[in-house]
């Protein structure tokens, strides 16, 4: 089934194999463990803390592990499967791991009308990706669609984890990847 | 209470109540599909939409609260268009093509058909997929037909307070998930089919573990919830595994138990529709080819000038010795290398485990051990044994007869065979499973308040109690059903103080955790109340008003500081002190305890010491505070109250008592003098070397397997002149049976048992027993005729009569008045009483009303580690294996969760001894030792170790001291010192097969 840009969210990450069977190592120990602890204590309920706890197992890890939903789940007195349902109904926690440079193209109407789509094209070719995302095979980089940037007249709009890059067309991708090696 | 009309219908609903409450009060069906009752009402699915006048759309009947003056049209046009319009997007992913033409298999089909939604498939979306799991023993699944209801989800989340189900992704491809990782196990799955249950697609079902043979030889799946072919017949009756006495539909086809379902959830039941896996998916031990059908004889018996003598030269008797066989004595069984544990078997990338294949082939009896025996006819084993009972009686004395009766057995079959033994054998030597478990309840509840039942019931726990105070009770895996009600009230709000050497599941749960070492509870129980006295918590009116003796108490607990409970116990004194506070405060607080206190040689002391903190803080006889001593045994509490035990009649009337015996000789019709004045012995006393018992009758009892110290045991049993066993297999014990009757599993005869809270529930026979096996009350009938008391009973209902007769407690009870689903929670006083669910509101059932405190020192438990054996040993059972395995090991879905013995290790001692996680090690106490595999957990402390008592091969109770309490002689199960070795160093037994693919212990090699 494809999963293109739709309202049900563009991010649809492909497992690459090796990274599922690494054993889980605990992220909240020491200092994560302390500003988790710390954060609980400004919200009502522990459960109320799931969004940003997963933002720091995502930032710690690169990708949100079901064994990290597990450790999660645990802190936090939910269910592994509630923790999970959270994850995978938003499209910014990763569910398989990325490349070093996450590369998120615009492709929402007004830009896919001026040329999103070769956009992406470059962009998968240029990296090596192939696919929407997959991760390239050095590890560097992983492309997905997404839903507007609120960059219209910039179109098209692309970030790369957190820099914003504007009115990227295909001929600019090769210069602009050189940057992100 | 707001008034409203229903399709002209005037109701009344209490303030909160919904739309919905009032159509169902009135009987009008307002359909739906994710409300669920006792479930939270999520109103997602919109099929419940009805019109309400006055407003512009339409409302959903489940969501919507009543309001004064509503008025409702439950079928209106637009409703009605509305819910078309919903079945016919749900069928947009719904495998239209399989509905069957004519009928509806399930909820859903149902409401396809009522509101004539076409089944035609419409082009589009794919099937949902989602949760698979394939090889599961027990429950499958198809979410191809999930309409995302999430009844599951809430069901396993609220009722069984789990949460292993949750719905993930969104839009389309929204589906139902288990934990993060798709595993059960991680999850916290126990198979209770709590989600097969609330499911009104079949989307999740089971198949039938007690899988039907067909012609072919292939095994009868269920591939859909409602595809079986049809079934003839529901039959009502109680779960034989614990004392929660869970209700269960059995689905019946061909004299076959196909299936079963458990009752609708708003039944007046104790498990209002739920069940454990045990109940659900382990009953088809009935069925297992082991059952004895035939009346078996040890050969060397034979009929010579009209007597029964032994010929050791006879058949092919000579070929054993006396009482032997061609098996391995428990002992050597314990010391032959074991398979290891799964690893995971269920976890689900292990997709194809394969067919199910025959689940009786799983554990079976080995067909060596029939070869001592010949098949009998009725005539001859009756004739036998009451010749040799008899011929006891008069050469030997009537004391050199004893009876193991049965807590499986219902309250009608107990008494018949104490009534044989007292009335017609003139022996008090009656005993049953009850001294090895609540004994010592039951002498300290004696002592202190005349009583010897719960004082409370369960539903009180679950929604008044304030505190719940559990104690030596693993209860979401002995009595899940019960433990899932106690889950429910922590998430209520109530308080949980857990105190138990082991960190069960409840433990994790609990505001309070008292990890005392095993035996210490007394120092904790008076370190406790030494605390409650020391602020000024104690009840002083409850104390002055309805007690005795409170003073010597106060003074024996003085000098148990919470320092002082603490260096003896090991808990922190801060946290003996917040438990004590905790529980004073209340308001109100329930106790529970189990094995975990009785199981002692001090087990009368430590339940002492805990009633004496719940006297002194007065929580007992209100709602809310009850005294729940959780029973073990389907009818432990029963067999006790019709008099199963050596020191009482029915209704724990004593027979040392002229008064009492008059009246119990005179309804038997036999002479006063006939039955003794003195209690006869008891279960731990019979089996002693220097015990007068020469001859025995077991009904439904493995004593082999389930007494301390087994070596001694089963050399003691075969040293007997004569030994009976009536049970439903050749288990453990009567192997050395000269004669063994066949009887009936719970399923195939009408009785009574009582559960935990003194509710006396109607069991009903739904199949006939296997072959020539005989119902048990008629092979009981049938001897006391043969032993010369006459028995003029037809059938239990007739029985129950005389017991009411001779019960006070049970007057009023009769078969005709149990038919109602509740059942009745004796005292029931006369014909028009209701029974009664909660007790001692104003008075104690002693002379003067009031209780008496006893004073109690904390003693040591007779053996504790040392030098040479440095562990302590805690033994007790596990979710899915039931006693000494009889029944629980026959049934495919349970065996193959829990199929090898295991010892608990604390990881820390692991890696000290260096074995890993599966490798086999030898645990030794000064009795005896068993090779056994290590699970490493958590859940016990380090230097302590736990090994289930369920397993033949790895007998724990070879190892278990004997020391008993002075008292009520039950044995120390609970505490003795053990060494633990690596079996063979660096070497796993850790087994390539699963077990589901592996064959029966039984038949591999003992060298395997």
């Amino acid at each position: 089934m494809s999963h293109g840009p739709s309202a049900s969210g563009g991010a649809t990450l492909k497992p690459s194999p090796g990274h599922h069977d690494a054993p889980h190592e605990p992220v909240f120990t020491g200092a994560t463990r302390a500003a988790l602890d710390e954060l609980i204590t400004r919200y009502p309920t522990k459960q109320a803390v799931l969004l940003p706890a997963l933002w720091m197992l995502q930032e710690a890890r690169g990708w949100v592990s079901e064994a990290g939903m597990a450790e999660v789940a645990a802190l936090l007195g939910i269910t592994p499967a509630y923790v999970k349902g959270v994850v995978t109904f938003y499209t910014m926690y990763h569910q398989h791991p990325v490349g070093k440079y996450f590369i998120q193209v615009c492709t929402t109407s007004p830009c896919n009308v001026c040329g999103a789509e070769d956009v992406v094209k470059a962009f998968l070719e240029t990296t090596g990706c192939g696919e929407l995302g997959v991760t390239s095979d050095d590890g560097r980089y992983t492309v997905i669609e997404v839903e507007c940037l609120g960059a219209c007249g910039f179109a098209t709009p692309v970030m790369v984890n957190s820099d914003f890059l504007e009115s990227v067309t295909p001929d600019t991708v090769p210069g602009l990847l050189a940057r992100y090696q | 209470m707001p008034t409203l009309t229903i399709d002209g219908h005037t109701c009344t609903v209490d303030i909160g109540g919904t739309i919905l409450d009032a159509a169902r009060a009135v009987g009008i069906d307002v359909p739906t599909l994710c409300w669920y009752p006792s479930l939270t009402s999520v109103g997602n699915c919109r099929i419940c939409l009805v019109s309400v006048e006055g407003t512009d759309k339409l409302l959903p009947a489940c969501a919507t609260a009543a309001e004064d003056g509503m008025r409702v049209t439950s079928e209106s046009h637009a409703a009605v268009r509305s819910r078309q319009g919903v079945l016919g997007l749900l069928l947009e992913r719904y495998p239209v093509e399989d509905i069957p033409a004519a009928e509806a298999r399930n909820e859903f089909e149902a409401l396809v058909r009522r509101y004539d939604v076409p089944t035609t498939h419409r082009a589009g979306l794919p099937p949902r997929d989602g949760d698979a799991r394939d090889g599961d023993p027990a429950i499958r699944h198809d979410m191809s037909t999930c309409i995302l209801c999430t009844r599951c989800v809430r069901a396993c989340e609220e009722i069984q307070v789990v949460g292993v189900l949750d719905v993930a992704h969104r839009s389309d491809r929204a589906q139902i998930i288990v934990g993060a990782d798709g595993n059960p196990e991680h999850a916290g799955c126990t198979w209770c089919g709590e989600c097969v249950r609330v499911c009104p697609t079949g989307a999740i079902h089971d198949i039938i573990p007690m899988a039907v043979r067909a012609g072919d030889g292939t095994m009868l799946e269920r591939p859909r919830s409602n595809a079986m072919p049809p079934i003839d017949r529901t039959v009502r009756s109680v779960c034989p595994y614990c004392a929660v006495g869970c209700q269960l539909d059995l689905e019946v086809r061909d004299d076959t138990v196909v299936h079963v379902r458990s009752p609708w959830i708003e039944e007046a039941t104790p498990n209002r529709g739920s069940t454990c896996v045990k109940g659900r998916f382990g009953l088809d031990f009935v069925q297992h080819r082991d059952r004895l059908e035939t009346p078996l004889i040890r050969r060397g018996w034979v009929k010579r000038d009209g007597r029964w003598i032994f010929d050791a030269t006879h058949d092919t008797a000579s070929m054993w010795p006396r009482r032997g066989g061609p098996w391995e004595l428990i002992e050597e069984e314990g010391q032959t290398r074991k398979r290891g544990p799964r690893s995971n078997p269920l976890q689900r990338s292990t997709s194809g485990i394969g067919p199910l294949g025959d689940p009786r082939d799983r554990v079976a009896t080995p067909l060596a051990w029939y070869a001592p025996f010949r098949e009998a006819t009725w005539d001859e084993a009756l004739e036998l044994s009451a010749q040799e009972l008899t011929r006891l009686r008069d050469t030997s004395g009537p004391s050199s007869l004893a009876v193991l009766q049965s807590a499986k057995c219902s309250n009608e079959e107990n008494y018949l065979l104490q009534r044989m033994f007292r009335g017609g054998l003139g022996t008090n030597n009656v005993d049953h499973c009850t001294r090895l478990c609540h004994s010592s309840s039951v002498s300290a509840m004696q002592q202190a308040m005349n009583t010897s039942a719960a004082s409370g019931a369960m539903r009180e726990v679950e929604d008044v109690a304030d505190v719940i105070f559990l104690l030596g009770a693993n209860t979401t895996e002995s009595h899940p059903v019960f433990g899932a009600a106690i889950k429910r009230a922590v998430k209520r709000g109530a308080t949980l103080i857990v105190c138990d050497p082991r960190r069960i599941e409840l433990a994790s749960r609990a505001h309070i955790h008292l990890r005392a070492m095993p035996g210490t509870d007394v120092a904790v129980m008076n370190g406790m109340l030494h605390h409650i006295l020391a602020l000024g918590l104690e009840d002083r009116d409850f104390i002055a008003r309805r007690t005795h003796q409170f003073d010597r108490v106060r003074a024996a607990v003085q000098p148990y500081t919470p320092e002082r409970a603490s260096q003896i116990s090991g808990v922190p004194a801060a946290l003996i002190r917040e438990a004590a506070e905790r529980y004073a405060r209340g308001p109100r607080s329930s106790t529970l305890w189990a094995m975990g206190l009785t199981q002692h040689a001090t087990g009368t002391d430590i339940v002492t010491s805990l009633l004496n903190l719940i006297l002194a803080t007065g929580m007992i006889g209100r709602p809310g505070a009850a005294m729940l001593p959780i029973r073990g045994q389907n009818n432990v509490q029963g067999a006790s109250d019709v008099g199963a035990i050596p020191m009482v009649y029915t209704d724990y009337q004593p027979v040392t008592n002229p008064d009492i015996r008059h009246r119990f000789a005179q309804e038997w019709g036999v002479p006063d003098d006939r039955i003794p004045l003195k209690a006869g012995l008891k279960v731990t006393q019979m089996v002693m070397d220097d015990s007068p018992v020469r001859g025995m009758y077991i009904m439904g009892e493995n004593p082999i397997l389930s007494d301390p110290q087994v070596a001694h045991a089963e050399h003691w049993f075969r040293e007997l002149e004569f030994l009976a066993v009536q049970d439903i297999f050749l288990t453990e014990t009567a192997r050395y049976a000269d004669v063994v009757l066949p009887g009936s599993s719970f399923a195939e005869k009408d009785g009574t048992f009582v559960n935990t809270e003194r509710r006396i529930q109607l069991s009903r026979a739904a199949v006939p027993p296997p072959g020539d096996a005989r119902r048990d009350l008629d092979i009981l009938i049938e001897l006391s005729n043969r032993i010369g008391l006459p028995s003029p009973y037809r059938d239990a209902a007739e029985v129950m009569d005389e017991i009411a007769r001779v019960t006070p407690s049970w007057r009023g009870v009769s078969h005709a008045r149990l038919e109602s689903h509740a059942g009745l929670q004796y005292p029931v006083h006369d014909a028009e009483h209701g029974g009664t669910p909660f007790l001692f509101a104003d008075a104690f059932p002693t002379t003067d009303g009031k209780a008496t405190f006893f004073p109690v020192e904390y003693l040591p438990p007779a053996e504790l580690p040392d030098d040479a054996y440095p562990f302590l040993l805690n033994t007790g059972r596990q979710m899915y294996h039931w006693h000494t395995g009889t029944m629980t090991r026959r049934s495919f879905a349970l065996d193959a969760r829990e199929s090898t013995p295991i010892v608990e290790l604390n990881p820390a001692d692991a890696a000290a001894m260096g074995v890993g996680d599966g490798e086999e090690v030898v645990v030794a106490s000064r009795r005896a030792e068993i090779r056994i595999a290590v699970r490493l957990s958590d859940r016990v402390s380090p230097g302590q170790v736990f090994i289930p008592m369920h397993y033949r091969e790895a007998a724990v109770n070879l190892l278990t001291n004997p020391a008993l309490d002075p008292v009520a002689h039950i044995p120390e199960f609970k505490v003795c010192a053990v060494s633990v070795h690596p079996a063979n160093r660096g070497q796993s037994v850790h087994s390539a097969t699963t077990p589901l693919q592996a064959t029966s212990w039984t038949s591999a090699s003992p060298a395997e």
